[in-house]
């Protein structure tokens, strides 16, 4: 710390005060930015956003290209996300842009920033008052009017507060043994793996030499593995339109006894659009669920959409909810009001992706049924097993078929 | 672009691999922030390449696991050599060691089996290129064991106690997405997507990669292939396909594409029996027909409107 008159010193000072409020404000809008992109549904935590920083600090500041390169590597996760990444990335550069105007000596990336906004005239006016404040929770706000703005159900789709609470105990007692039959099935298939074991035809090398190592190497006692026991996977889809409608209560009771006797199942509902319903299983009393899917389940009783409903499926959540150990049961009539190609194009997805595609329908218990219904027979190619499941029998039946 | 992206890209044209910015900057970066890449892609766009491009372009060691159903931790990371363990007891039969000090000897380095994962963390010169290929074929109770070993780059035997990496080895997953893998692994990891080549990447790994080929021939099968992937097939074609068509119409003494020469060797890169009925006959036809004196226009103009007229050939049948 120097004498009067020797300026380098604290124009160092200034120097390194001025970066550290730079680097606080690159701090402040990555934090933003990172913000932002969860709110639109990616996964991005604090992780991300130390790497952020670490990537900006590693990269051409000036160099849109190769701040959006490196930022995208850092925050996008599926390919998916990348349109939402470049929407938010816009803003993102036109704030950073600002930052680094006011160095001197820096290429003048401002003007990138203009022509990206004369690309979207219309976000200008936001775009400012989001500058000035980039902590701020306006984006909450947004986003809720977003939601606010979605075309609400008709209210034909609407349940109307539907009784499902006159169920019967014998009834209820009856599926249970039903599903525990299709449970056992589901929890004998073997695995590739072994685990320890005292019976049978395996030998394990690993666990015979350690073992044998007290009798001085002479092998007298043989260690034996068994295959262990894989659970696959199982995803229900429940058709819940009006002409479902003496048979979805059932099934859903179906759906609720297979959930809490096997770990991993997923389940949805649709008619003309599909809602998980995995969590309103979960733990809770069948008529409780019942309840609240009634209550909640917007378009229950609708119409049929079976082929958009598997479509929402399949870019929504068949990804991460569906391999190859996957056994996807889908609970419908077919009686599909939408269009045939679209319930074809899914299930063709569909069937490439899960191990096994079971479809279960009620109406096959009448004799004269065919599976004629349009979007039925279109589907039908693509299906592993078609079985009828209109009674308990039928659904006793239906573990059979599960065991691949 | 700054200089260490930019030598990344050198490097890796070097190796004749034909790179973008993108592909470069998050290489870069996976050097930089010492983090493994995950790189996902439709099959056949390159993807495992690149681990073996990053390996021969650092000079380093490429250790590869490839995964599958079942996979297990004995398979990707160490096991004993039992039967020379027994070899070993059977000699010492007559010696008067103790059991503690024969245990000792046969559970040494000297036993053990280094399997890939392994390998990577106990290198000792310098970081090796570690590819774990096809990750979302392992199933999940690998993956967060995996994740474990990616997190520390340190392993524990129960003999031999702790083994952790002299060199972090840089790691490359690639997937499929035959499954979506776990968010955890997925924050761990930087993400590249590769998607099919352009037209003008395309016609540069063609000239790179198959030497001698002639100007119009690479630009015609850039653009049959640009086109190709439009239409709905069960198994679109990569670029691995592009390059066998290249050279097997090299092979042939052809210089420019005709319908006899795709006809025959359709099956270069069209390795579906339904796709070869259906592509058979006039919808190949119109693709070559259309194809002749366009070389000079504009190539996604033509893509364009020859796979409309593909659509509408297709959905006449």
């Amino acid at each position: 710390m120097g004498s009067v008159g020797d300026a380098a010193p604290r124009e160092r000072a200034l120097y390194a005060l001025k970066s550290r409020a730079r680097h606080a404000d690159l701090q402040r809008h990555v934090v933003a930015f990172g913000r932002e992109l969860r709110a639109r549904e990616m996964l991005v935590t604090s992780t991300e956003i130390m790497d952020g920083l670490r990537t900006l600090g590693r990269v051409d500041l000036g160099d849109r290209h190769d701040v959006y390169l490196g930022l995208q590597s850092v925050f996008v996760s599926r390919t998916e996300d990348v349109p939402i990444f470049d929407e938010v990335f816009d803003r993102f550069w036109r704030r950073i842009a600002r930052v680094e105007e006011e160095e001197p000596g820096e290429q003048d990336p401002g003007s990138e920033g203009a022509e990206e906004g004369a690309a979207q005239p219309s976000g200008e006016g936001k775009e400012q008052l989001r500058l000035t404040d980039p902590d701020s929770e306006g984006d909450e706000g947004e986003g809720e009017g977003d939601e606010e703005a979605l075309p609400l159900y008709s209210p034909v789709e609407m349940l109307a507060g539907k009784d499902f609470s006159r169920f019967q105990a014998e009834e209820m007692a009856e599926v249970a043994r039903a599903v525990l039959v299709i449970a056992k099935r589901l929890a004998t298939r073997e695995s590739r793996r072994t685990r320890a074991a005292s019976r049978s035809h395996l030998i394990d090398p690993r666990r015979t030499v350690r073992r044998n190592m007290k009798y001085g190497g002479t092998i007298i006692e043989l260690a034996r593995k068994q295959r262990k026991i894989r659970k696959p996977r199982l995803v229900l889809i429940c058709d819940v339109s009006r002409s479902m409608d003496t048979y979805s209560r059932f099934l859903l009771q179906f759906i609720h006894a297979l959930q809490n006797t096997i770990g991993k199942v997923e389940s949805f509902v649709f008619s003309t659009s599909l809602t998980r319903v995995t969590d309103y299983f979960k733990g809770e009393e069948i008529t409780e669920a019942l309840d609240r899917i009634a209550r909640e389940v917007r378009d229950w009783s609708g119409g049929t959409r079976i082929g958009q409903s598997l479509e929402t499926f399949n870019s929504e959540w068949a990804r991460k909810l569906v391999d190859r150990r996957t056994i996807v049961l889908i609970l419908s009539d077919g009686l599909d009001t939408g269009d045939a190609e679209v319930l074809r194009g899914a299930m063709e997805e569909l069937d490439s992706r899960a191990g096994k595609v079971i479809w279960l329908n009620p109406l096959l218990g009448s004799k004269d049924y065919r599976p004629l219904a349009r979007g039925m027979s279109t589907a039908l190619e693509h299906v592993d097993v078609f079985a009828p499941a209109h009674n308990l029998a039928s659904l006793a039946e239906l573990g059979r078929h599960l065991a691949t | 672009m700054i200089e260490g992206i930019r030598r990344i890209q050198e490097m890796m044209e070097r190796e004749q691999y034909v790179t973008d910015r993108g592909i470069a900057t998050t290489a870069y970066l996976a050097m930089e922030l010492k983090k493994p890449v995950l790189i996902e892609g439709q099959a056949g766009v390159g993807k495992t390449e690149i681990a073996k491009v990053l390996s021969s372009a650092l000079g380093t060691e490429l250790i590869r696991l490839q995964c599958y159903e079942g996979l297990d931790v004995n398979t990707a990371l160490y096991e004993w050599n039992y039967p020379k363990q027994m070899l070993r007891i059977k000699m010492d039969e007559g010696s008067r060691r103790g059991i503690d000090a024969q245990e000792q000897a046969i559970f040494s380095d000297a036993f053990l089996l280094k399997r890939p994962l392994l390998q990577a963390i106990s290198g000792q010169e310098q970081a090796p290129v570690l590819l774990i290929d096809e990750v979302d074929r392992a199933d999940e109770e690998f993956e967060a064991f995996l994740l474990e070993v990616l997190s520390d780059f340190q392993v524990t035997i129960p003999e031999l106690g702790t083994i952790r990496a002299q060199h972090r080895p840089y790691v490359v997953l690639t997937s499929n997405r035959t499954r979506e893998l776990s968010d955890a692994l997925k924050r761990r990891c930087l993400y590249l997507w590769i998607d099919f080549p352009t037209f003008d990447k395309e016609v540069r790994i063609i000239t790179t990669k198959v030497p001698g080929i002639n100007e119009r021939l690479a630009h015609q099968i850039a653009m049959f292939m640009q086109a190709i992937r439009h239409v709905k097939l069960n198994k679109t074609p990569g670029v691995a396909e592009t390059l066998d068509w290249a050279m097997s119409m090299m092979a042939l003494h052809q210089d420019h594409l005709e319908q006899d020469a795709v006809r025959e060797t359709l099956g270069a890169f069209i390795k579906d029996r339904d796709d070869v009925a259906k592509l058979r006959g006039q919808p190949l036809e119109v693709l070559i027909s259309s194809m002749n004196g366009q070389e000079e226009e504009d190539v996604s103009a033509w893509v364009q409107s020859v796979t409309q007229r593909l659509e509408k050939e297709l959905s006449t049948r």
